[in-house]
């Protein structure tokens, strides 16, 4: 039996009406807010050499790309990130333009397989910015204030939250074990997991018993400023010791800006990308059950394609935002266009009929066209 | 005031669990078994209980609409859920095995056939070690596949162990131990924070 045509694959879906309008207002507020900060829109290939992703994102994230081959026989993959692809402009196209380099995308992006159960989409649009050629506390704030003004835009102001981390913390926490990458990667899904029961477990059989209570309390370390001081009492390295140091000069910059009610740090956020070098941080808003947003540092991402510079961005999600302001049914400032009455324009002479409905138009109405009365 | 909504997972974990919960004064067990209703609240109106099946506590935490669940380590790694997992609870105590009516199951060499109602542990775990398996998927009375000669041995949970003794069946290896845990979805971790903190030590203190 053959499969029926209305069938459409798993993870992929149609958009129309009110959801397609507020998708496309969603895109265009967070745009606009890209562009007000002097970010300058770039759009990547769709499809690209499979390796750029692999060196991009890791082959474990890479892996999950839709992949084919080329007429040469070169392996080929749908965009699963955008960043790959801009880190790779920014290091040839854009190797002689002045810094910071700043660049914003709004794309679809393809995934094999989603992400955990709830994230089922395989085509899922991806709308981000990325800062290149600066490594700083003020670099870092840009994209933050950046990030925090699109979710107000998005009138979801009130109900946010962003998480903080930079990923030194745990590289340096795991580097003082003495951790192979396998150990390393276990390590972290516990951490990430908040697994504490399953940590100490697995830390008894190669680590000292303090080592093991210091890193058993990082999986609850969250919260403000006081956090930064909990940490530094169970640990002690010096790589790790500079990571807080980093995350102490940037939750400065926020509390200045009296924005602190906004932002947690949150140590045991361990991010799943490989390429993040320091800061990473994860946007949750009230009612979407995942994140809607995440984004980080990645120092040494650019230098796969030729030339080492710092560079940090983030991204929403589009779907995630979308979903969750229909469920809401919310005014705010951003609504799907309402739909306008559009007028019935009708003849029985096919000229007269254009003629009135062109001349409409040029009035800016909303026209439509009714061929009950034209001749068949 | 934010409201939690907690999944737990009907059958085994159950019992153990009000009780637990009544002990802190979170939830009075009796109603919650004596009615059939599926979602109880607290008096104070700070937590919502949903009873679902076991394997369903990761779907509705995952998706976000219970907050938190509490659920066996076995059906976690089964399902291979992305949640967080803040505390074992240190009840429901039970382990993953690999049981069968022999000591050296399978004839040596070749596929081992194995029955479970875990694929995905019972193909990870052969897997690790490269033993080629054919995994067969039941929904229950998983011990009578050797029994019959369905398989040559199952992947199960065994609390006792006298539904295996019973069908003359012996443990042959433990894959992992499991109790109950609190899980928690991943954006209420952080936006509701305060209250899964609140929950977390209630249920710690115990």
């Amino acid at each position: 039996m053959t499969e029926p045509l209305s069938k459409i694959p798993s993870g992929l879906r149609y958009y129309w009406g009110q959801e397609a309008s507020l998708r496309r207002a969603i895109e265009e507020a967070a745009m606009s807010v890209f562009d007000g900060w002097s970010y300058e829109e770039i759009t990547t290939p769709t499809i690209d050499y499979y390796s750029l992703f692999e060196r991009g994102m890791g082959a474990a994230e890479a892996e999950r790309a839709f992949r084919f081959t080329d007429a040469d026989g070169r392996l080929l993959a749908m965009r699963p990130d955008v960043t790959s692809g801009i880190a790779r402009a920014a290091a040839t196209l854009f190797a002689k333009r002045n810094r910071p380099l700043r660049l914003c995308y709004a794309a679809p992006v393809f995934r094999l397989k989603g992400l955990s159960h709830a994230e089922w989409r395989r085509e899922s649009a991806q709308i981000g910015c990325e800062l290149v050629g600066q490594n700083s506390p003020a670099a870092d704030m840009e994209v933050l204030a950046i990030a925090t003004e699109a979710l107000g835009r998005l009138s979801l102001d009130r109900d946010y939250v962003i998480t903080l981390n930079d990923v030194e913390v745990f590289n340096g926490v795991a580097e003082s074990l003495g951790f192979d990458s396998d150990s390393r990667d276990q390590l972290r899904q516990l951490v990430d997991g908040r697994n504490s029961a399953d940590l100490e477990q697995f830390l008894t059989s190669c680590a000292s018993r303090e080592e093991c209570r210091a890193f058993s309390q990082l999986v609850r370390l969250s919260g403000k400023h006081e956090t930064l001081d909990q940490a530094r009492r169970v640990i002690t390295n010096a790589r790790s010791r500079a990571a807080l140091d980093r995350l102490e000069s940037l939750w400065e910059i926020i509390e200045s800006l009296d924005v602190s009610d906004r932002f947690e740090i949150d140590l045991a956020d361990v991010s799943r990308l490989d390429y993040y070098t320091g800061l990473t941080f994860k946007i949750y808003v009230e009612g979407a059950g995942a994140g809607v947003g995440s984004g980080g540092r990645y120092d040494n991402l650019i230098a796969n394609f030729g030339k080492a510079e710092p560079a940090v961005g983030f991204m929403l999600d589009l779907d995630a935002l979308a979903g969750l302001l229909l469920s809401r049914n919310e005014g705010g400032t951003v609504t799907a266009q309402p739909e306008r009455q559009a007028h019935n324009v009708m003849d029985n002479d096919e000229i007269a009929l254009f003629r009135e409905a062109i001349e409409r138009r040029t009035q800016g109405e909303r026209v439509a066209i009714n061929f009950s009365q034209v001749m068949p | 005031m934010t409201q939690l909504t907690i999944a737990i997972a009907k059958g085994r974990l159950q019992k153990e669990l009000l009780e637990l919960l009544a002990n802190v004064g979170l939830c009075d067990p009796r109603e919650a078994l004596s009615s059939r209703r599926l979602a109880i609240e607290d008096e104070s109106g700070c937590f919502r209980f949903i009873f679902v099946k076991p394997m369903d506590v990761p779907v509705y935490v995952e998706h976000g609409i219970a907050d938190c669940g509490v659920v066996g380590r076995d059906v976690l790694l089964e399902s291979g859920a992305d949640l967080l997992q803040p505390l074992a609870l240190g009840i429901g105590r039970c382990r993953i095995v690999v049981a069968a009516l022999v000591e050296m199951p399978g004839n040596g060499h070749g596929m081992l056939r194995v029955a479970t109602k875990y694929p995905h542990i019972a193909a990870r775990h052969f897997g690790a070690r490269g033993q080629p398996v054919e995994v067969i998927e039941l929904s229950g009375s998983v011990e009578l596949a050797p029994v019959l000669g369905l398989a040559d041995c199952i992947v199960d949970l065994v609390e006792t162990g006298r539904t295996l003794r019973d069908n003359g069946l012996r443990i042959i290896e433990v894959i992992a131990e499991s109790t109950g845990r609190l899980v928690v979805n991943r954006a209420s971790y952080q936006l509701k924070a305060k209250a899964v903190e609140t929950l977390t030590a209630v249920l710690d203190a115990k």
